[in-house]
């Protein structure tokens, strides 16, 4: 008979051990994950009666996830990851992001100190930095600009119309205007903050 | 190692027998034990049916194993030899 909880059990042990070995090479973390799976296996199937107990002593024998990684990194000579120091280059990339953004952000992508959510935020708020507002900036002014005329063949006027986007009310205007200015730097600001507050990746205790 | 001199024997089996001497209070720092034993090259492992479940890995020692066995037993006897002496010593005064 299975217990109740045993899959949630075994499989809550199974994960943690995951975690803990996330810094292992991968196939020494898939063998140790397997090696578990299957002594699991073998002990429930010495059980002649099961229960989410004598579930719980197997794992309780099996020992704590962490021991066992940090014996299984001593004894193969795998030394725990080091979290990555941001330097030179991540000062570099949040500088050049919003003044000279092809540059920052190569490398802002080079550097391993951010996540893909922060590099592409980082690459995408606004496009191209300050340079590639400017673009966008010079783009909008000429479409405004642009006002054709309909004139009969005697010269007179028939219509007069400029195409481009209708202007916005002076309340929104301003802080639209600061907000997009201020969104390179604002961004900047971001990757900044993140360098600082940045995850660091999960190391597991060594027994 | 010397549990599997003789006839492989698949980790679990090695574990129960290693449990009985209470040698082991840590069941699951016997893998990567293993895990190195293989990748030094002093055991070699091969996947078996099992009656009563799925594969079992057996893992059996190589003939660089035996060696490296031999090699502890004398280191050990030596050691022992050593230590029982001292301690003989140290009734008689």
């Amino acid at each position: 008979m299975t217990a109740l909880h045993a899959d949630q059990l075994i499989d809550g042990y199974l994960a943690r051990l995951r975690v803990a070995a996330i810094d292992l090479p991968s196939s020494v973390r898939e063998e140790l994950i397997e090696d578990m799976r299957a002594h699991i296996g073998e002990a429930r199937g010495h059980e002649p009666a099961e229960t989410d107990a004598s579930v719980l002593n197997i794992l309780d024998r099996l020992g704590e996830p962490t021991t066992i990684v940090g014996d299984a990194r001593e004894r193969l000579g795998i030394r725990p990851a080091e979290p990555y120091r941001p330097g030179l280059l991540e000062i570099a990339a949040v500088i050049l992001v919003p003044f000279l953004w092809p540059i920052g952000v190569i490398l802002l992508w080079i550097s391993p100190a951010w996540n893909w959510r922060d590099k592409l935020i980082g690459t995408l708020v606004p496009p191209g930095g300050y340079i590639g507002l400017s673009f966008i900036l010079a783009a909008a002014t000429t479409q405004v600009s642009s006002c054709g005329t309909i004139r009969d063949q005697a010269g007179h006027l028939i219509q007069s119309s400029c195409t481009g986007s209708p202007e916005l009310p002076g309340v929104l205007l301003v802080p639209l205007t600061i907000l997009v200015f201020g969104s390179p730097l604002i961004s900047a600001a971001y990757l900044a903050i993140r360098l600082r507050w940045r995850p660091r990746p999960p190391v597991a205790a060594t027994a | 190692m010397a549990l599997i001199r003789d006839t492989p024997r698949y980790a679990y089996e090695l574990i129960e027998a290693l449990g009985k001497t209470g040698l082991l209070t840590t069941e699951g720092t016997l893998y990567p034990l293993l895990s190195r034993l293989r990748r030094d090259g002093l055991v070699k492992t091969e996947w078996r049916e099992s009656t009563d479940g799925p594969p079992r890995r057996y893992y059996e020692l190589t003939a660089e194993g035996r060696r490296a066995l031999t090699a502890f037993k004398n280191e050990w006897t030596s050691f022992r030899g050593a230590v029982d002496g001292i301690l003989q010593e140290g009734t008689k005064s």
